[in-house]
């Protein structure tokens, strides 16, 4: 198990050599001189783009300017942002990082539970209404044009019905007397939502390991405790108002965001389920005398997650690109609305940085699924 | 052999919904099994002899629907119970080894686990009595202890077969019913389990519907034999009778199919022709394309039944009774 | 002379035997096709854009007034305010700057199905050279094509293409190049290898290669046509890829086209009608139905024709 890891790891950082190799290559395989671009910026005053030729050597011959470039990307430093002057490449991304990762993660959780249910609930009862109504509103989802969908939800829950306010990530009216910045409340959050999961994580395993009955009865009874000991603290703090303002304005792009990706989830699950329901060992568990239910969950869905969730590193570009469209039409300041900005500016520094990061970014997901995958199919923890 | 049988199979009849047309792959099947009595139900691939089997526990697929027929246990109809009542009698009535032990394991669950979760089903006690019986059953088929909380991928194919029929016998059924079972084996490991689950079947006085398109399997296990073809049973008799004085000419090449040890020697005969088309099978005896003894009458009417005593055939053209040899 | 004139007078015939078997699977295959519901669908909407697509031209030659109608520089001398509301003359209205907006939808459904047949057929080339050689040589050449194939699948699209459009100018013809070359040498020829492997254990390969067959003569001739079926269906799915990532770049402004769906409500979003669905419903319907429309219905094709080639997912 570890050796199957190290393995993969070592093979995500070659990739991740590859990726870094390719950017550099597209940065400088285009026509004219690189330099134009980063430096010549007619904005720019003289002392920062002499600041900028040095920190990139780009006075440099070509390949001393990739060892130049690979060592500010692993220190990461990406220079001067042309449009958030004079904010650096890295102070930006560090704001924006995790707003996109808070995005993200929740939607995909989400998705993927919600996929994974609807999928086999349709694998399993298949033909009539509910397996058409399902699958067809699962691809109009999944091929819809994610803006204008992102748009008809704008309109539907903001603007008509006021539910949710129409993008951006909080109201400067409710944080212009607030006594915290921003970024460390979100912080704050975000380890919140982290100490959350763990202790959900936590009772649902020793539940599910100690065979305990009325397993589903503790779960959900700890999950309610844990969420109104978080409330009671927020409230405490007196900043839960702030903390809940940030909450309503990600409601809806995690929501699209979810809608938009959870049909890839489901579309595959059937497949999957309709192939694993062909196996032997689920006649056998029939033949057993299991429960139907039993059948379907602990047999066939269980072994139907496995190609499920390999093929989730595919869909997980697919994923990114649907959070970097929303970001840009909900105006979330996260990663992806950073990229856009930039490309829409022609700000090359930044826009190369949030790529490289967006990349990383994947790459890591990539090896949280491996690490997920492990635990999940005993063929491979030897 | 007293009283009412364990299970009488009446009039049976499966019909398979295809793309292309209804399929009948069960077609009025009537079969009695003993207590403690072992059927060999010997047949090509396709001619039916898997959807029977599964029909007895009601496991046919979604597009297979058991159109009339009665399969009584005990004297109960298991075709007419409800779900949840037919449940109940798997497993702990009827157990099932299954044809391919390589896939019949769930691969993401301890093995032990999967056997347990069936004791669990059926006979539910405290978990440390659970595994004292796995281990039980774990010396019974002649597997180590310490491989109880292993995965099915760290067994090898045989000790997989032995666990799966650990599995069937766990909640000691009336019937075991096994289909192909030592197909994916080498001979040796074959021959060596079929004994040894022979020997067990044996002890336990359980009845075993064995399942096998190999006349040289159904041999050395049955006490009783069924040919099927084309969805229909066309031979019954003791195994003796059947495998020395076959009537049927179905019997015959299947007979002739397999080299005898013991026997003189003669070419080995392969049967001409191919497996009928289950869409279009021929009117009249569905055998008479391939069968060389076949006249007019056998394209026209289904043959009627030959008795010799308890050992029965379907054929117009059967062989001259002999006397003893 | 006998020797080598047998395999010359063999060849036609074969090939006629070849051509009628492919005939006939294919008529099978069609038929199995007409019978999925949602392949129907998909491929009468494609028809129908198929249609608007061709008939743009004739219209501008015959009724419409070039100076009215041009979808890119035209302008609805006829209307008092624009954007003006549909009407007997504007079917679907006209946009801000005065612009049919029938003419623009009409005129973008060509370019469209240019651009997803070309990222199409660029995807699908690269892909199966690439899964073809790499599952015949197998080894190193397999690791390092597989390799950079895992890389390509996991870098997002539309992000790179966003970085690319800041670096380069990209317009229509580039985009679909560099849309089939990330599919082609990423899901593609991943893809493409795995059924490639499943042929290159075949008799007739080892058969081809004991009659002397050069590498290039197997994988053309022998690897490659086998993988058609499943390269076909592969293209349904980057033609709804391309559309999908053209229309996303064109919605940010980010592409150097004169007209496209995605660009038609980036005009609309320019001048701020974004929100007012209700009122200006003309200015953001057309448009982002008709990419939804025609990317889901190469998509629904491609799942038809996966249910036809891939027999586990049929119903019986």
């Amino acid at each position: 198990m570890a050796s199957y890891l190290l393995s993969r790891t070592i093979q995500i950082l070659l990739t991740l050599f590859a990726f870094i190799c390719i950017v550099f290559f597209l940065v400088n395989a285009q026509p004219g001189d690189i330099s134009n671009v980063y430096a010549m910026n007619p904005e720019l005053p003289p002392d920062a783009r002499e600041r900028l030729q040095s920190q990139f050597g780009l006075n440099q011959p070509l390949w001393q300017q990739f060892l130049v470039y690979v060592k500010n990307v692993f220190t990461g430093s990406f220079g001067l942002s042309f449009s958030h002057y004079p904010r650096s490449v890295a102070d930006v991304i560090a704001e924006r990082l995790p707003r996109t990762v808070a995005l993200f993660f929740t939607a995909t959780v989400f998705s993927f539970y919600l996929g994974f249910m609807l999928g086999k609930i349709i694998a399993w009862k298949r033909g009539g209404w509910t397996e058409y109504a399902t699958t067809l509103g699962g691809v109009t989802l999944y091929t819809v044009f994610t803006p204008w969908f992102a748009l008809m939800m704008i309109w539907l829950f903001a603007f008509k019905a006021g539910w949710f306010p129409i993008g951006k990530f909080l109201d400067p009216v409710l944080w212009r007397e607030a006594p915290i910045e921003a970024n460390t409340l979100f912080g704050r959050m975000m380890l919140t939502a982290l100490a959350l999961s763990i202790v959900v994580f936590a009772v649902f395993l020793a539940t599910t390991r100690l065979r305990i009955s009325g397993a589903r009865l503790i779960q959900l009874g700890s999950l309610v405790v844990a969420v109104g000991v978080m409330i009671g603290i927020w409230r405490a703090t007196g900043t839960g108002n702030l903390a809940w303002d940030i909450i309503k304005h990600m409601v809806l792009p995690v929501l699209t965001l979810t809608l938009i990706s959870f049909a890839g989830t489901m579309l595959l699950t059937r497949n999957s389920m309709l192939e694993t329901m062909r196996e032997d060992f689920v006649l056998a568990a029939r033949a057993k005398g299991l429960p139907e239910k039993a059948v379907r969950d602990k047999h066939v869905a269980r072994n139907a997650l496995l190609p499920v969730v390999t093929s989730l590193v595919f869909s997980l570009a697919f994923a990114i690109d649907g959070g970097v469209i929303i970001e840009s039409v909900f105006s979330w300041p996260g990663m992806g609305q950073t990229l856009v900005a930039a490309a829409i500016a022609e700000d090359l520094p930044l826009a190369v940085g949030a790529f490289v990061f967006v990349g990383i970014f994947v790459l890591l997901a990539h090896l949280a699924v491996d690490v997920i995958y492990v635990f999940l199919d005993p063929r491979i923890r030897y | 052999m007293s009283g009412a049988p364990l299970l009488a199979v009446e009039d049976l009849t499966l019909h398979y919904a295809t793309r292309a047309g209804e399929v009948c792959a069960v077609d009025g099947v009537s079969l009695t099994i003993e207590k403690g009595q072992a059927l060999g139900l010997v047949g090509e691939s396709g001619c039916g002899k898997s959807s029977l089997a599964l029909a007895l526990l009601r496991l046919q697929p979604d597009n297979a629907q058991i159109l009339s027929g009665k399969v009584l246990l005990d004297g109960v109809d298991l075709v007419s119970l409800s779900d949840e009542a037919m449940r109940a009698y798997r497993w702990n009535r009827i157990a099932m080894v299954f044809q391919s032990a390589m896939n019949a394991l769930d691969p993401v669950y301890r093995v032990g686990d999967q056997i347990i979760e069936a004791l669990e089903q059926h006979v539910p006690s405290a978990r440390k009595q659970l595994i004292e019986r796995v281990q039980e059953l774990y010396d019974l088929v002649n597997l180590d202890h310490s491989f109880i909380a292993r995965y099915p991928h760290e067994y090898s194919g045989g000790m997989k077969q032995r666990a799966i029929i650990a599995m069937a016998l766990a909640c000691e059924p009336d019937l075991i019913i096994a289909d192909e079972p030592t197909t994916a084996l080498d001979v040796i490991v074959q021959d060596h389990i079929l004994r040894e689950f022979g020997n067990i079947r044996r002890e336990l006085n359980m009845s075993m519907l064995y399942i096998s398109h190999d006349m040289a399997v159904i041999a050395e296990v049955s006490d009783v034999v069924a040919v099927m073809y084309a969805g229909k049973i066309v031979e019954y008799g003791t195994a003796e009778e059947v495998f020395t004085r076959p009537i049927h000419p179905y019997t015959q090449a299947l007979m002739s199919a397999f080299p005898s040890v013991t026997g003189e020697k003669h070419e080995l005969a392969t049967l001409g022709g191919e497996p009928p088309n289950p869409l279009g099978l021929p009117p009249g005896c569905h055998f008479h394309p391939r069968c060389p003894f076949a006249t007019d009458i056998c394209a026209e009417q289904e043959p009627p039944t030959v008795r010799r005593g308890e050992h029965w055939a379907d054929c117009w053209n059967p062989p001259e009774e002999q006397g003893d040899d | 002379m006998a020797v080598e004139v047998a395999p010359q007078s063999a060849a036609p015939s074969l090939r006629r035997v070849r051509f009628a078997l492919a005939m006939r699977s294919l008529r099978e295959n069609w038929s199995l096709f007409l019978g999925t519901r949602i392949g129907v669908i998909g491929l009468a909407i494609i028809l129908f854009y198929l249609v608007l697509a061709l008939s743009h031209p004739i219209l501008m030659n015959t009724v419409w007034d070039e100076r009215i109608y041009d979808p890119v520089v035209g302008y609805a001398f006829d209307e008092t305010r624009q954007p003006a509301p549909p009407s007997r003359s504007h079917l679907l209205g006209t946009d801000p700057l005065g612009r049919d907006i029938l003419s623009q939808l009409m005129h973008s459904a060509r370019s469209e199905f240019l651009l997803g047949l070309l990222a199409a057929v660029v995807t699908v080339t690269i892909g199966t050279t690439v899964g073809a050689i790499a599952a015949y040589y197998g080894g190193v050449v397999d690791t390092i094509l597989m390799r950079f194939a895992d890389l390509m699948v996991m870098m997002p699209g539309i992000s790179i293409l966003i970085v690319l459009s800041a670096l380069i100018g990209v317009e229509h013809f580039e985009l679909a190049l560099i849309i089939g070359i990330l599919s082609g040498f990423g899901g593609a020829s991943i893809l493409l290898k795995s059924q490639a492997l499943s042929v290159v254990v075949k008799p007739y390969i080892e058969a081809a290669r004991a009659a002397g067959g050069g590498p290039a003569h197997i994988i053309f001739i022998h690897i490659v046509p086998n993988l058609l079926p499943l390269s076909f269906l592969y293209m349904m799915f980057t033609v709804t890829g391309a559309i999908f990532s053209e229309a996303i770049l064109s919605f940010l402004g980010l592409l150097d086209v004169r007209m496209s769906w995605g660009l038609m409500i980036h005009t609309t979003e320019a001048a701020g009608y974004l929100l007012q669905v209700g009122k200006y419903w003309w200015l953001i319907f057309p448009a982002s139905l008709s990419i939804t429309l025609l990317c889901s219905s190469f998509y629904l094709v491609g799942r038809a024709m996966d249910e036809v080639i891939n027999p586990r997912l049929r119903r019986l």
